[in-house]
């Protein structure tokens, strides 16, 4: 696994401010259908074009609840086994029809230096979809972090420091 | 249209009112399918024996399966589906089978413990607040949910508050 590598490039690199990787994530109509089948979600919003149109759609949307599983997974992917998604508060802005391409960018809003051997981030997410590139969702993500991914020791620059871990 | 008065009354009524749902065992096809249906490829969600390897019992649900889920049971007969398919007793304490459409305004989940395969969980959902709020398409409600999930030994998994958009 790349446990070690990303805990050796990401050492001492996070700070208030710094901007994690964007990831794409492909949908489509059949992963629509998927997820409301694996979820028993039965909202015609989500299969039935038809209905989509006379609600005002160009298409089938994809589920609030599968942009917050994408978004979710944006956290999971670049913690891996390195930490922990603790918290993640998700607001859907704009639909998004199946085939948008959403791409999710994070970027640190606050460090929380909790102990010796705990730390985590605040990160702000947001989603955007390829054909015009506005907002469909935004996030806030809380993640433990290994503390020496953190770029310094403890400052004023910390928001939200008085937080305690829940 | 379906904003009115007793509407407004009906989710009143259901402030704080707590409704205690057994969700039964989260099966390990379920966890795949869902990890399948969202693009994963960590084998945490897929493979057994990775997840033991991980000092885990069973595959391990992503973060927000279980709150994904709409409906643990078989589904609603036909005729007691809304217009928009959506199911007429599921999950929205005060809300009324027909007259309303229903949108998801965002959730705020905290995540507690790990749910793995094998898990059987037990829900806990109040109506927290309703407020009513002006929307391009005219009067709009906005609900809050509280959704506690424990296992079966009351320990926390997850703890959500949904909030959902009628019109």
């Amino acid at each position: 696994m790349r446990v070690g590598e990303e805990a050796e490039t990401r050492r001492g690199t996070l700070r208030t401010g710094s901007v994690l990787p964007a990831t794409e994530y492909p949908t489509s109509t059949v992963q629509i259908f998927r997820y409301s089948a694996a979820t028993w979600n039965t909202h015609r919003i989500h299969y039935d074009k038809d209905y989509a149109v006379a609600e005002g759609y160009p298409d089938v949307l994809v589920q609030s609840h599968l942009h917050g599983a994408l978004l979710a997974r944006y956290c999971t992917d670049w913690i891996g086994a390195n930490g922990r998604l603790l918290e993640l508060g998700l607001r859907v802005r704009r639909f998004a029809i199946a085939g948008e391409t959403l791409t999710v960018l994070g970027t640190v809003k606050a460090v929380e230096h909790l102990d010796d051997a705990h730390a985590a981030i605040a990160l702000e997410l947001i989603e955007t979809r390829g054909s015009d590139g506005e907002t469909c969702a935004t996030a806030t993500a809380r993640i433990e972090i290994p503390p020496d991914w953190l770029a310094s020791a403890p400052t004023d620059e910390t928001p939200n420091a008085g937080k305690t871990a829940a | 249209m379906a904003i009115d008065e007793a509407l407004i009354e009906a989710l009143e009524a259901e402030r704080g009112v707590e409704h205690v749902e057994e969700l039964g065992e989260i099966s390990a096809v379920l966890i795949r399918r869902y990890a399948a249906a969202i693009g994963e490829t960590s084998p945490l969600y897929s493979d057994s024996a990775y997840a033991r390897a991980q000092g885990h019992a069973d595959v391990v649900a992503p973060p927000n399966f279980i709150a994904a889920v709409i409906n643990w049971g078989p589904g609603a007969p036909y005729e007691r589906l809304r217009e928009d398919g959506t199911e007429a007793d599921t999950h929205l304490p005060g809300v009324p089978a027909k007259g309303v459409r229903v949108m998801g305004g965002g959730e705020e989940m905290s995540f507690k413990r790990p749910v793995v395969a094998g898990t059987v969980v037990t829900r806990t959902t109040t109506l927290a607040d309703v407020s009513e709020r002006e929307s391009s398409q005219g009067p709009m409600l906005v609900v809050h949910y509280s959704d506690r999930y424990r296992d079966a030994a009351g320990e926390s998994l997850l703890e959500t508050v949904r909030t959902v958009l009628l019109r």
